[in-house]
């Protein structure tokens, strides 16, 4: 390629001009090139802003619209799954966000979702959409949803009030004549305390005189307390002789004359006891089922009885009567009839 | 002394209003000649003959395949730099998600036209123009006034649109360039950022946006194209053409793309 510089086109004459091999092919290359790059970009300005997606609408409802602007983003997950077409004012006084979702995004969107537009402290607003059942019916084309507001910026005067509030108060614990340095002033009094001669007793008794009667009559305390546990030892020494018969002396048997040797005697004679008691129930037993017998048969001797005496009755019966037939028919008989005058 | 300072003040008030009047003048020429020049480049008349054409083609190559290679790795290795210098910033201030924005908002929007028009003007246009007007300089100082529609077709059409061309083909190019390497610099050799990049774009290139763009360009290329031609075709009191100096196109060059800088900031930015 020639690479004439532009001072060599002074004159458009052919002679003063350089000669370009293929200029005519060369010159349509690049004007062709321009057109392409001008209706690539165009092209791709249009695919990036949408233009050949198929959507659906969302119109968001809010009160306020602050920081909302056409063409920022809608976002699920982090993903912009859609973009503010318009943004108008309702009738009701409340903004309308339109909002382009494509068809292909659109299914993340359902009857139950929420939609929020948070404002940060740095960058522009932002329209979430939260999803919580993607099993709900997908949202419908046209669908308003009211847009729940989260704005960090709205907390700031809560912020400044709290944080005066806070300040003042400061102001009223550093003050000369706060509490907190009263305090402070007694807990250096304590300290050196402390660390005086009696320590932690000085503290709690107020002086070091107290304290020093009170770690004498401890002291004293204390003695007494020895001397009463000797003799508790002696007490518990006594106790046990008495009960388990320890021996005093080294000559002497263990288990002599104790509580518990004769209790264990006392055990033993009480088993041979229970062993006569045992065999005496036994026999007891053997005259209670013998006794148990005896009832039997006397049950059913009353059962025997009761027949015999039916059989008696009937034979004294018979028996009268027979003498009542015999006193009829016997000519000695006597005239039961009582005759009338 | 009294006497000298009252006669100084219609001198200074007769020089004041020369100045302003050949200010008044040279603008309003720039601007005629401009119209007469647009008036033609959209006349089909204007491209009927064949040594035209020829002309015109010439020149488009002259002005814009010189200067392609070298404008190209120039403004991307500008690019990569101012590149790397936001994305890191922000990266180290936990602003990431907005340093696309801003890379493709600065470069892409504001430095990249400004750049390629300038370069265009520096490379092409002013030198172009200042070898037109010492040729025109040896002309007879009374040369007929038929001569303008000649000079018109013949000199400052092909020149013109040779500028416009250059320019409005660097910026498209260098733009496609510093938004590929913003894409490589930001997520690296991966596919897997472009749905997001994409996005991105668009929503940086908005319908105002990007017709605020197209058109600052399109003056950008326009300004460079004619102003410095003006300087070159305007005549004297007597009719000649005469040697002007360079700084002074430049500067008027120079103020132009500044304002067409100021009004598309305030249009973008208002």
């Amino acid at each position: 390629m020639n690479k004439p510089s532009p001072s060599a086109t002074d004159s458009p004459g052919a002679a003063s001009l350089p000669t370009v091999r293929n200029l005519e092919l060369k010159a349509v290359l690049l004007l062709l090139f321009l057109l392409s790059l001008v209706l690539g970009s165009a092209a791709y300005l249009m695919y990036a802003r949408g233009v050949f997606e198929a959507t659906q609408q969302l119109v968001l409802v809010a009160e306020d619209s602050e920081g909302v602007e056409v063409g920022m983003d809608l976002t699920f997950a982090g993903f912009a799954i859609g973009r503010v077409a318009r943004i108008e004012l309702g009738e009701d006084g409340n903004a309308r966000i339109l909002i382009d979702v494509p068809q292909k995004d659109a299914r993340w969107l359902r009857r139950s979702s929420v939609f929020t537009l948070e404002r940060g402290l740095v960058g522009a607003a932002r329209i979430r959409a939260f999803t919580g059942v993607l099993d709900d019916p997908p949202i419908e084309d046209g669908a308003v949803r009211p847009v729940l507001r989260g704005d960090a910026l709205s907390g700031i005067p809560e912020v400044m009030i709290a944080v005066h509030e806070l300040l003042a108060n400061l102001r009223a614990l550093t003050a000369e004549d706060a509490a907190l340095l009263a305090s402070l002033a007694n807990l250096q009094r304590v300290t050196e305390t402390l660390n005086g001669p009696q320590g932690a007793l000085a503290l709690l008794f107020g002086s070091d005189a107290e304290a020093r009667q009170l770690v004498e009559r401890t002291k004293a305390l204390l003695a007494r307390t020895d001397a009463l546990a000797a003799r508790l030892d002696r007490l518990a020494a006594n106790a046990d002789r008495q009960i388990f018969g320890q021996p005093v002396g080294p000559a002497a048997k263990a288990g002599q004359g104790g509580l518990v040797s004769e209790t264990r005697a006392t055990v033993g004679e009480l088993n041979g006891l229970l062993v006569d008691a045992r065999s005496s129930l036994q026999r007891v037993d053997a005259l209670l089922l013998e006794v148990h017998g005896i009832a039997g048969n006397t049950r059913a001797a009353t059962t025997d009885l009761g027949a015999l005496r039916n059989e008696v009755e009937a034979t004294l019966r018979k028996v009268e009567h027979l003498i009542n037939e015999v006193n009829r028919r016997w000519p000695f008989a006597r005239d039961n009839e009582i005759r009338l005058p | 002394m009294g006497c000298d300072l009252i006669a100084f003040v219609p001198h200074l008030l007769h020089r004041l209003r020369r100045s302003v009047l050949a200010f008044a003048v040279a603008w309003l020429h720039v601007l005629m000649l401009g119209a007469k020049i647009l008036v033609i480049a959209c006349a089909p008349a204007s491209y009927r003959s064949a040594r035209q054409r020829q002309l015109i083609l010439r020149q488009i190559y002259l002005a814009t395949a010189p200067l392609l290679i070298w404008f190209v790795m120039l403004s991307a290795l500008v690019s990569l730099v101012l590149i790397r210098i936001v994305v890191a910033t922000s990266v180290s201030y936990g602003l990431s998600q907005y340093a696309l924005e801003v890379l493709v908002r600065t470069l892409v929007l504001e430095l990249i036209p400004l750049y390629a028009a300038l370069f265009v003007a520096v490379r092409f246009s002013m030198p172009g123009a200042q070898h037109l007007r010492e040729r025109l300089a040896r002309r007879q100082p009374q040369a007929p006034r038929g001569d303008e529609q000649q000079l018109l077709q013949t000199e400052l059409l092909p020149r013109a649109l040779a500028g416009t061309f250059a320019v409005l083909l660097l910026a498209a190019l260098n733009c496609v360039v510093a938004l590929l390497l913003a894409y490589l610099v930001v997520h690296g050799f991966s596919r897997w950022g472009l749905p997001t990049y994409t996005r991105s774009v668009g929503q940086i290139f908005s319908a105002a946006v990007t017709l605020i763009f197209s058109l600052k360009t399109l003056f950008f290329s326009l300004a460079v194209a004619i102003v410095p031609l003006a300087g070159s075709a305007q005549r004297d009191a007597d009719g000649a053409y005469p040697r002007g100096s360079d700084i002074s196109e430049f500067a008027r060059l120079f103020s132009v793309v500044l304002v067409i800088e100021v009004v598309s900031l305030v249009g973008n930015y208002s």
